[in-house]
């Protein structure tokens, strides 16, 4: 059995139920659960990075705002930015994770956008300064976010050693690596972490201001 | 209304909703005692533009506001306007960091209960500003501004009744900073150089610095209004909270200093409350 071949089989063993490990994450700041926060797990074997099909991901705009706002993708992926406004948005990023630019559309028009290189890219709208998002391509297939409670299961891992880190926008720079924590999954029973991170206050620009910009 | 415009348009038009109460120390800007009146006014403002992209760095915007005012004692100061705005803006970049530049010529109608104050309002500015980081906004503005109203009736020989008119050179440097993810404080610096109309008793030094003069029955029976050349100092200062994205309430303070001709030096105070909304 040639050596790809093999690591599919091993995938496909590791997808199945009982042959899958499962880890329970936990983030808090300051006590408080922590939502929109990308926790990844980086397999030491090489082999368990293998995937067979990267799904379709989008970034809605809705109400003047991206949604969602936090946005995981595994790097290589398809993004398609849908307009579900009735005005019309133009998405850019300067990020050197990805630079792009969508110039002004609206509905579903918009081609997909490659995310070809591992980093956070910082998405914009240039016609309303408010809008922010956040996609953050991960350089490993096993990822997800938290939701309002802070927590996050990832399920279906392979068994084995893994280096697990966690990012959120409110992180200072380069604060992730030192989140980096390295432990063995095994399908016998879940794994719990737990972060306790110190993230820095949101100041997002007001979507109304005193400067009359907003409107004029 | 957004049902009669055709679909391109339709789909960039931005609405926005203004509502306030704030309460003039002087409204009249008299300076002897005895003329100060002060009165509480109750505004609404309901804003529509349309913005039309022009390559990369210009756009260009249409709108235009609707405005009403309900003063609670000087009942003839009741007004409602409607005016048109054009402006181009540009940014040297992309996004809410990018500087900025804008050019804008407004065209309003007032109407006044007390309708010898009815008057176009044509207003051509020039702002900038920079949004420096995501708690600091700044921007500075100049505008010439030119109200037209009606010749009134002339009550003393050699001395126009085109009391309501005004010419003025204003400029304004504003700074937001923002307390936290919902809440800003905003400070503002403003001058004013031209023309003010004075609503007062006469006396021989108001008399000899006026170019115009007219009847202000709206302040009472006996009140007149003076057009004089005056020079206004002004600092606001504001604190606001979003309750929701689309919404802002505030809470502001703002003084004004008048330096007149004929040694009528006025001023005035104005704390207001805000509610505004952009859907």
């Amino acid at each position: 059995m040639n050596k790809p071949l093999a690591a599919s089989v091993l995938w496909l063993l590791a997808a199945v139920p009982g042959h899958a490990a499962e880890l329970i994450v936990q983030v808090k700041d300051h006590g408080k659960p922590v939502s929109d926060a990308v926790v990844l797990a980086m397999p030491t074997d090489a082999k368990n990075l293998l995937r067979s099909k990267l799904p379709a991901d989008a970034v809605d705009q809705v109400d003047k705002q991206f949604v969602p706002y936090v946005k995981p993708v595994y790097v290589g992926s398809r993004v398609r930015f849908p307009n579900s406004d009735n005005i019309r948005h133009q998405v850019y990023s300067f990020s050197s994770a990805k630079k792009f630019e969508l110039p002004l559309y609206a509905g579903a028009t918009a081609a997909p956008v490659v995310f070809d290189k591992p980093g956070v890219v910082v998405l914009g709208c240039n016609i309303h300064d408010w809008m922010i998002g956040y996609i953050y391509v991960a350089d490993t297939p096993f990822f997800a976010k938290t939701e309002g409670a802070g927590t996050v299961t990832l399920s279906d891992l392979p068994p084995g050693e893994y280096t697990v880190r966690v990012w959120h926008p409110s992180m200072a720079e380069h604060a992730e690596e030192s989140t980096a924590r390295r432990l063995t999954l095994s399908a016998d029973a879940p794994a719990t972490l737990e972060w306790a991170l110190s993230l820095k206050p949101i100041f997002r620009v007001p979507r109304v201001s005193t400067s009359g910009a907003s409107v004029y | 209304m957004l049902g009669a415009v055709p679909y391109a348009a339709r789909s960039d038009w931005t609405l926005g909703a203004e509502a306030s109460l704030r309460h003039d120390s002087n409204v009249g800007n008299s300076a002897a005692p005895s003329d100060v009146v002060g009165d509480s006014t109750l505004g609404a403002k309901l804003s529509m533009s349309n913005l039309f992209p022009l390559g990369e760095d210009y756009s260009l915007t249409v709108g235009g506001d609707l405005r009403g005012e309900l003063f609670r004692t000087l009942t003839g100061l009741n007004n409602a306007s409607v005016e048109g705005v054009l402006s181009l803006k540009r940014k040297w970049g992309y996004g809410a960091f990018a500087p900025w530049a804008r050019l804008g010529l407004t065209v309003g109608r007032s109407s006044y209960d007390a309708s010898y104050r009815n008057a176009w309002d044509y207003r051509v500015s020039a702002a900038t500003g920079w949004r420096v980081d995501e708690r600091l906004n700044i921007w500075a503005e100049y505008a010439f501004d030119r109200l037209a109203a009606a010749t009134q009736e002339q009550e003393v020989p050699s001395l126009s009744g085109d009391a309501f008119s005004q010419t003025s050179h204003n400029i304004q440097l504003n700074a937001e900073y923002a307390l936290s993810e919902r809440s800003f404080v905003n400070l503002g610096l403003s001058g004013r150089h031209g023309d003010v109309v004075s609503t007062t008793q006469g006396d021989s030094q108001i008399i000899a610095a006026a170019r115009a003069l007219a009847e202000d029955p709206a302040f009472g029976p006996e009140s007149y209004a003076y057009r004089i050349g005056g020079t206004s100092f002004g600092f606001r200062a504001g604190i606001h909270f979003s309750p929701t994205p689309h919404c802002l309430l505030g809470v502001g303070f703002e003084r004004l200093i008048t330096h007149a001709d004929g040694g009528t030096d006025y001023n005035k105070s104005i704390p207001e409350i805000t509610w505004d909304y952009r859907f």
